[in-house]
């Protein structure tokens, strides 16, 4: 595994096992992979995301944006050398989507269209395939 | 009825069809693949091209011990050299661990790294050609990980140099795995070819002209005619129309088949989703992870993460390098 080396250091010390969050912590030279920023609210909310940038941003904004409930949405990249990617979150407060739900929302909903652009990609390069025999 | 690129008014890529996403593949050869992303949004095919440009993980020369040089190209401009050669990254992404994150040595094994040989001397009065089929693998792995990739007729893979008469290189690397956002020696394409609305229908650019922008100006037939005859000047402009045909044009390096940088590209796409949603989880389980105790700079690791960060590359530490960009 990744973090055998710390796994190992940590047996020498006769502690118990890390569980997998810890596991990411390390990939992450210590840096938490999702940040709350100060200011929020139940309905707004600001994330700071580390090692990403305008690849996942951008996609990311527009699958949030896609919520009806979602008043606002947008992203950021505060600074060109620090690897932190900001975004923020505001839904209406009528509704019951906070703004952690709606950010787990654009996420789970961006997998799903990766999985189907995989899936027709595959099918159609199934079916170019075929054609040409 | 054609299919014009572009929905109307208030209809976003993903609404309009409920079938959801369409590709079609259009042509494919020896290293490359033009397919066509329909009914997509403009954001996501975006992040595919970027994804698949620049954070794929394949293998390269990164570290060169060389012994011997009596060639006329100094060991740096080799070192570069062997870098740049393409390397088999077929199932990198499973079956190779990155050196920075191996936990099963202290500095490198054959689980996060392959080690090629090079042994040439010129003993004939004419020149020798040192190609990358002089690259020797030590540690036999049982699949091809790290084997230069090559595909010309004569069977030599790239030419790394010449050696005169008497002149002797023997030197040996080892390959790693990486990902091109931190050297660019590490793409798996070559180029990729992305356009959305040849006609120009949705006015994105504002063509500079002399007298006629349609005559001035290079159309792709190949994508103008696949939405339809229409043009700029026929079609009546809607300022709300959404992109949503996208022609991709994927040249590989040969290092990974092009239909498997597509697949890897979701794929790596989908791994950061899925790391945000972690540390979203954590942050809603109340652990620390998620908001930090002074408010706002994440809070510093308990432990001496010293060892994670030994710096070996030019980035150090910083972003690219020891960090794990790329790691999942």
């Amino acid at each position: 595994m990744s973090n055998s080396a710390e796994r190992d250091t940590e047996m020498a010390n006769g502690e118990a096992e890390e569980d997998s969050a810890d596991e990411q912590e390390l990939l992450l030279g210590g840096l938490e992979k999702l940040v709350i920023l100060p200011g929020q609210t139940s309905h707004a909310a600001s994330f700071q995301i580390e090692q990403e940038d305008h690849t996942l941003g951008n996609s990311l904004r527009y699958f949030i944006n896609k919520n009806p409930d979602v008043e606002f949405c947008g992203y950021t990249i505060p600074h060109p050398s620090e690897t932190k990617m900001h975004i923020r979150i505001q839904t209406w407060e009528d509704t019951p989507t906070t703004a952690f739900d709606a950010l787990r929302k654009g996420l789970e909903d961006m997998i799903e269209a990766c999985d189907v652009v995989t899936e027709k990609f595959t099918d159609a390069r199934d079916g170019f395939e075929a054609s040409k025999q | 009825m054609a299919y014009y690129g572009t929905n109307g008014y208030g209809d976003d890529a993903m609404d309009t069809e409920s079938s959801g996403p369409k590709v079609t593949v259009r042509e494919v050869e020896s290293g490359r693949c033009d397919f066509v992303l329909q009914n997509c949004p403009l954001a996501l095919a975006n992040s595919l091209r970027r994804v698949m440009l620049a954070e794929i993980p394949t293998i390269a020369i990164d570290l060169v011990e060389v012994e011997s040089n009596s060639s006329v190209l100094p060991d740096e401009f080799l070192a570069h050299r062997l870098g740049l050669i393409p390397l088999n990254s077929m199932n990198v992404a499973s079956g190779l661990q990155y050196t920075r994150e191996c936990g099963n040595c202290d500095d490198h094994c054959e689980q996060c790294s392959v080690t090629l040989r090079l042994h040439v001397k010129c003993s004939s009065p004419e020149n020798l050609l040192v190609f990358a089929k002089d690259l020797i693998m030590v540690d036999g792995r049982t699949d091809d990980i790290g084997k230069p990739v090559i595909r010309d007729s004569a069977g030599n893979g790239p030419l790394l140099a010449k050696l005169r008469n008497g002149q002797e290189l023997k030197l040996s690397c080892i390959a790693k795995k990486g990902i091109a956002k931190e050297h660019a020696k590490w793409a798996p394409s070559a180029a990729i070819g992305f356009e959305y609305d040849p006609n120009n229908k949705l006015r994105h650019v504002d063509y500079w002209y002399e007298v006629d922008a349609k005559d001035e100006w290079p159309v792709n037939q190949k994508n103008a005619e696949w939405e339809s005859e229409e043009t700029a000047a026929d079609f009546t402009f809607n300022p709300d129309a959404q992109p949503s045909a996208f022609f991709f044009d994927l040249e590989a390096t040969g290092v990974l088949e092009p239909d498997e940088i597509v697949h890897q590209g979701v794929d790596v796409l989908q791994k950061k989703l899925a790391e945000i949603i972690n540390g979203l989880t954590r942050s809603d389980e109340g652990m620390n992870g998620g908001m930090s105790p002074d408010g706002y700079e994440p809070a510093p690791a308990e432990d001496d993460y010293a060892y994670g960060r030994g710096g070996t590359t030019p980035y150090g530490a910083t972003a690219y390098g020891q960090n794990g960009y790329g790691g999942y």
